[in-house]
């Protein structure tokens, strides 16, 4: 069984002499080749950027390799700024404050908090998921879709449910800000397919207490803007970040009493974690 | 039920919610001051300390069962072989950046961890690995054979069959294994179902196909004769490479900053567009 196998051998593969990239450029100053003089952002020289340009705008071009239109910037900062922070009860947000309250040193905040932020459920990873299930399913009819999976899927016995990636319900509701900012994107001419589609989609899961969530939204707005979707989870990052970062450090100056640190009465050790004779 | 509910009543239904507002549950235990701490049914200090090794209580923690002493050190063994230190190792190398920009050696040797979770080395493919030999034992008790089970890996016909837990990215063969397989024999493992139908497919990869069994899918397979689900393995190796980035950091943080394989501005290939006028806004 173990005799005959074969010792270790490197295989023959060729790897790339240097790492190559189609987003940045840096020319070498005379002097150093260590050191850049210019840097280009898909060939646009980033002093002209930074003079011409917003943050924004800059964001779209380094993603999608061309500078937006005045809509898609429109929509793109939208998207900055209604998910600018999850709120102090996200638990992003959350791993933030403790990592304030904690004394852990600044540098490693965000990390921390972006690491939750990253999660399958209400996080990147949810987003990414919703955007590849809108792009799968918006060129079909979403009533017929949504009528399919309230038939075939099954309902948690206890808590939320997304039937979908990025559609479901939040603490037992349709959560009204995400169907707000929907709302709202709608109006907004660089809006697309994708959160026609969604909006209809929410529509039709409605009746059954569910709709968009936050990361639906997201995502959509993603689509229409062209971003791919393994782009999604970063971006919703990005776009959290702020906030995780001012909620972290607003505790970072506090004593440690500044947060709840539960009594007996609340923090709840069954008795066969004490004893496991019971 | 929540939409019913408030259908008949105009609220939501958020019963699930208060009943855990302002509590925690902790199903495994925590820190009754003056008493003791609480783990799964141990006092920790009472109990664990000194008398169970730390892969044990590792376990544990992520099973709720203390396995016997044997497995914990199974596990010290296997841990070692999964991480070393090497620089070129993707994760191994982040823990190097982190070092060569003195980084924190927490941040540091959790960014390379991180970066293990990774479809393609690291910690993921033992997921890929377990639900594999799970569902080739369970086809093998079907009656199929192994032969067969090796063809159904086949992503097209005519092609290599792609199953993880087999062949490796950068060699061939894993010098892994023998050792692993001498640290079971020693502490008196038995080959399991699971165990056993790995190797008979890697004896048909290798008499087909010149690959070999790696780390992973050996690893696996022991734990699943072991009684592991795929969800604990993947919880109980999260920080399986952490050794290695440690050595890799220290390599770089204790060097002048920002000298760990620096790169000249023409290190870089840029492949995109020539350089362009920023257009005036319309």
């Amino acid at each position: 069984m173990k005799g005959d196998i074969p010792q270790e051998q490197k295989r023959d593969i060729r790897f790339a002499d240097r790492t190559a990239t189609r987003i940045w450029q840096e020319e070498a100053a005379p002097g150093n080749p260590y050191l850049a003089t210019s840097c280009r952002c898909h060939g646009y020289d980033l002093m002209e950027l930074l003079r011409k340009r917003s943050f924004v705008e800059v964001l779209f071009l380094l993603f999608n390799g061309e500078l937006p239109t005045t809509e898609q910037g429109q929509l793109l900062e939208s998207l900055l700024i209604a998910f600018i922070n999850p709120g102090p009860r996200h638990p992003a947000t959350r791993a933030a404050m403790n990592a304030g309250v904690g004394s852990t040193f600044p540098q490693h905040i965000l990390p921390i908090a972006l690491s939750v932020a990253g999660g399958s459920y209400l996080g990147g990873e949810e987003v990414e998921q919703a955007m590849r299930f809108l792009r799968k399913n918006q060129h079909g009819e979403p009533g017929p879709l949504a009528a399919e999976l309230l038939r075939s899927a099954a309902r948690p016995a206890e808590g939320d449910w997304h039937i979908a990636p990025g559609f479901g319900s939040r603490f037992g509701s349709i959560d009204p800000f995400p169907q707000l900012i929907a709302a709202e994107y709608a109006r907004l001419p660089a809006s697309g397919r994708a959160l026609a589609w969604g909006a209809a989609f929410a529509d039709a899961l409605h009746s059954e207490g569910l709709g968009w969530v936050a990361t639906g939204v997201v995502a959509a707005a993603l689509c229409d803007l062209g971003f791919h979707p393994r782009a999604g989870a970063g971006l919703f990052q990005i776009m959290c970040a702020p906030g995780l970062l001012a909620h972290g450090l607003e505790l970072a100056n506090k004593p440690v009493t500044a947060m709840p640190f539960l009594d007996e009465e609340h923090y709840v050790i069954p008795e066969e974690a004490r004893n496991r004779k019971i | 039920m929540s939409s019913l509910k408030k259908r008949e009543t105009g609220r939501s239904d958020t019963a699930f919610w208060e009943e855990r507002r302002g509590k925690i549950f902790a199903s495994r235990g925590g820190w009754v001051v003056g008493e003791a701490v609480y783990n799964s049914g141990y006092s920790m200090m009472d109990e664990l300390v000194g008398r169970a090794s730390f892969f044990q209580v590792l376990v544990l923690n992520v099973t709720g069962r203390l396995p016997e002493r044997r497995l914990g050190d199974w596990l010290d063994a296997v841990f070692i072989c999964m991480s070393w230190p090497d620089a070129r190792i993707w994760c191994n190398q982040i823990g190097s950046l982190a070092g060569t920009m003195q980084a924190s050696p927490v941040a540091g040797v959790s960014a390379g961890v991180l970066a293990s979770d990774s479809p393609m080395y690291g910690v993921t493919p033992l997921v890929a690995a377990s639900r594999f030999i799970v569902e080739a034992l369970r086809q093998k008790k079907q009656g199929l054979s192994v032969e067969a089970i090796v063809e159904g890996q086949k992503r097209r016909p005519g092609a290599k069959p792609v199953i993880v837990g087999y062949a490796r990215p950068i060699a061939t063969g894993d010098g892994r294994i023998p050792a692993m397989v001498r640290v079971a024999d020693a502490l008196d493992f038995a080959v399991g179902e699971h165990l056993a139908l790995a190797f008979e497919i890697e004896k048909v990869l290798l008499t087909q196909y010149q690959e070999t069994m790696n780390i992973a899918g050996y690893i696996t397979a022991f734990l699943c004769d072991q009684g592991f689900t795929t969800t604990e393995i993947y919880r109980l190796f999260s920080v399986l490479v952490n050794a290695g980035i440690h050595a890799t950091y220290v390599e770089a943080a204790d060097r002048p900053p920002e000298s760990f394989f620096p790169l000249q501005c023409e290190d870089i290939d840029y492949q995109g567009v020539s350089p362009r006028v920023v257009p005036e806004k319309g």
